[in-house]
């Protein structure tokens, strides 16, 4: 489904974006993610199609906001059938959609007496009562536990490809987006690039996107030589050289932005640093993450590198130090400037 | 959390007795309910009876009110519901201005009362015409009433409606809902206990209402001016029985209301 949205207030916004199967569209806080879902959904006043001109209560969607908005008064079942029409058959559709989440145990409790994951499931049935044409979920993984979320979002996604409705995911979170079937990240107002979250994740388009993606390592240098499979770039301005893969849209003495992910940097286990891109640094900073450490280092160029603990066995770092780290060729991302 | 940090809470919410905020406390629950068990003593319950036309009265008081309640509903629901939905500039100067009729006492809305719809202004002219007085007839009765007590429903009924959080209404209309399926489903059921504090308090108003009714509308007497008049005929003992049946229409309703929405931890 394609879509496209124009809006000037609250915030200025210009979308134009693919959605199939789970798609999530990552951007920062701020960037009006929730702005685009109201519009979509019609709440505040937008160009765009599809669904445009018509009333709220007129599109074919489902809308779960962050937190889930279930109605406080109404039981579980209620709050699951509130969109279908008076009749007979109506508890029994609603218990039908509970059972398919996993939730007719709980259908006589009120919100308040559910979890973070059953109100998220509560608020899915009720907005696929409605059977919507397209899903739009605002920060899906923003009101679960970390214990419980990896768990709540599988099965969310697999609830949601089992009942065949698109899905437009915002979120601020790259995990959800690598969990995705298609993604798309927006920037300044506008889509920065879409694809499917492999591609979009190992060549980000911009440095913006890369941030976002979390990348933590920009360094400003030129190509300097193309030759067979592999590209070299050097630092503008400072000492250093770096072997890359090939890609076809250089060309040698353009301006270019490299990415490295911190993860990607490791220790050089070669004797003398004679692997591809290994460079020696001095460690000037340490700082542990949860079991890893990250450490800033400086030299020729300036990188942060996260170590797993596997790697910090055995190895006595402390800031002054110095370090031979390498990067493989295909880790380093080249971005025209 | 360790037991004793559990005690520790516990504890602290509940604070030790003490016996002089206690007894302060206690003093002035006896202040203000002191002239109530007088009335107690006061009665002369061998001799209790009605003073002529005081049942008429209590008819005029329950029906009147009765009426002036339904139409401060009616009328102040979609004012307080629009006040509380709609914002734009100068809001303030609307707000103040709905606090007027509030703020001005009794004895001096009805002196504007019966300038603005007495018979020798433009508009009571207007509605005598029509076949319509506004001066001591029933109509006036309930205007005065209406007068007296929609400021207050207004303002109770636009804060329970600014109570209910917006996503919900906006929930609710993704979910295939009109506005007006909206307010119905899920705008009012989370607005009850608020509208009901309106509705109880506009009630005690209409009922009560004696300033403005003196000056509009002495005549049809409800229990108010019919309490002031006994008082004048007959003494302070010959209106006993008739405020009795004031207390006992005037204030279960409200204090009913005001006990369950207190208790009711709701859902």
């Amino acid at each position: 489904m394609e879509i496209r949205y124009q809006l000037e207030k609250p915030v200025t916004l210009d979308i134009q974006m693919e959605v199939r199967d789970f798609t999530v569209l990552l951007g920062l806080s701020g960037e009006g993610k929730t702005m685009l879902l109201k519009a979509i959904a019609g709440l505040i006043p937008a160009r765009g199609h599809p669904f445009g001109g018509l009333a709220a209560e007129r599109r074919p969607i489902g809308y779960l906001p962050q937190g889930y908005a279930l109605f406080p008064h109404l039981r579980a079942w209620e709050n699951v059938a509130f969109p279908l029409p008076r009749g007979a058959g109506r508890r029994a559709q609603a218990m039908d959609l509970l059972a398919r989440v996993g939730l007719v145990d709980l259908a006589e409790r009120y919100p308040a007496a559910l979890s973070g994951g059953q109100r998220q499931r509560v608020a899915l049935a009720r907005a696929l009562a409605r059977r919507p044409e397209l899903l739009l979920l605002d920060e899906p993984t923003s009101a679960l536990d970390m214990a419980t979320r990896d768990e709540i979002l599988d099965e969310l996604i697999r609830e949601v490809h089992d009942f065949g409705v698109p899905v437009l995911a915002v979120s601020h979170d790259p995990h959800l987006a690598m969990l995705a079937d298609h993604m798309a990240v927006l920037l300044d107002g506008r889509i920065a690039q879409e694809g499917p979250p492999r591609a979009v994740f190992a060549r980000p388009a911009t440095m913006g996107v890369a941030r976002l993606l979390g990348f933590r390592n920009f360094l400003a240098g030129r190509i300097e030589e193309i030759a067979g499979a592999e590209m070299v770039v050097a630092g503008a301005g400072a000492d250093w050289r770096l072997r890359t893969g090939l890609q076809h849209d250089m060309r040698p003495g353009m301006a270019v932005t490299v990415a490295i992910r911190s993860e990607d940097i490791v220790p050089d286990q070669t004797p003398d640093g004679s692997a591809p891109n290994a460079l020696k640094l001095q460690v000037v900073g340490l700082r542990e993450e949860g079991v890893a450490l990250r450490v800033r280092m400086e030299g020729a160029l300036s990188l942060d590198m996260l170590l797993p603990r596997l790697q910090c066995e055995g190895r006595s770092l402390a800031p002054g130090t110095d370090m031979w780290v390498q990067v493989a060729p295909e880790h380093v991302h080249v971005m025209a400037r | 959390m360790s037991d004793a940090a559990a005690i520790a809470i516990t504890a602290s919410r509940q604070p030790p007795t003490r016996w002089p905020t206690t007894l302060t406390a206690a003093a002035v629950l006896v202040f203000l309910l002191a002239p109530f068990a007088a009335l107690v003593f006061a009665t002369d319950w061998h001799d209790f009876q009605f003073a002529p036309g005081d049942l008429d009265a209590i008819r005029v008081s329950l029906f009147y009110s009765g009426l002036a309640l339904m139409l401060v509903v009616l009328a102040g629901t979609p004012l307080a519901w629009w006040l509380a939905h709609y914002h734009y500039r100068g809001k303030w100067l609307v707000d103040a201005l709905l606090l007027l009729p509030l703020l001005t006492p009794p004895l001096a809305m009805g002196i504007l009362l019966s300038s603005f719809y007495g018979p020798y202004s433009p508009v009571g002219g207007l509605f005598s015409q029509a076949g319509l007085y506004l001066t001591n007839t029933a109509p006036a009765f309930v205007l005065a009433q209406i007068y007296g007590a929609m400021p207050y429903y207004v303002l109770a009924a636009r804060a329970a409606f600014e109570g209910v959080p917006e996503e919900l209404e906006q929930i609710s209309r993704t979910l295939g809902r009109n506005r007006w399926q909206t307010f119905w489903r899920v705008t009012l059921p989370l607005a009850r206990l608020g509208l009901t504090a309106g509705v109880a308090l506009a009630w005690v108003r209409a009922m009560g209402e004696f300033g403005i009714v003196l000056i509009v509308a002495y005549f049809p007497q409800g229990i108010p001016v019919k309490l002031w008049v006994n008082l004048e005929d007959m003494g302070l003992s010959a209106v006993y029985p008739l405020l009795w049946v004031f207390f006992l229409v005037a204030v279960p309703l409200p204090l009913w209301l005001g006990l369950r929405s207190r208790r009711q931890g709701m859902f």
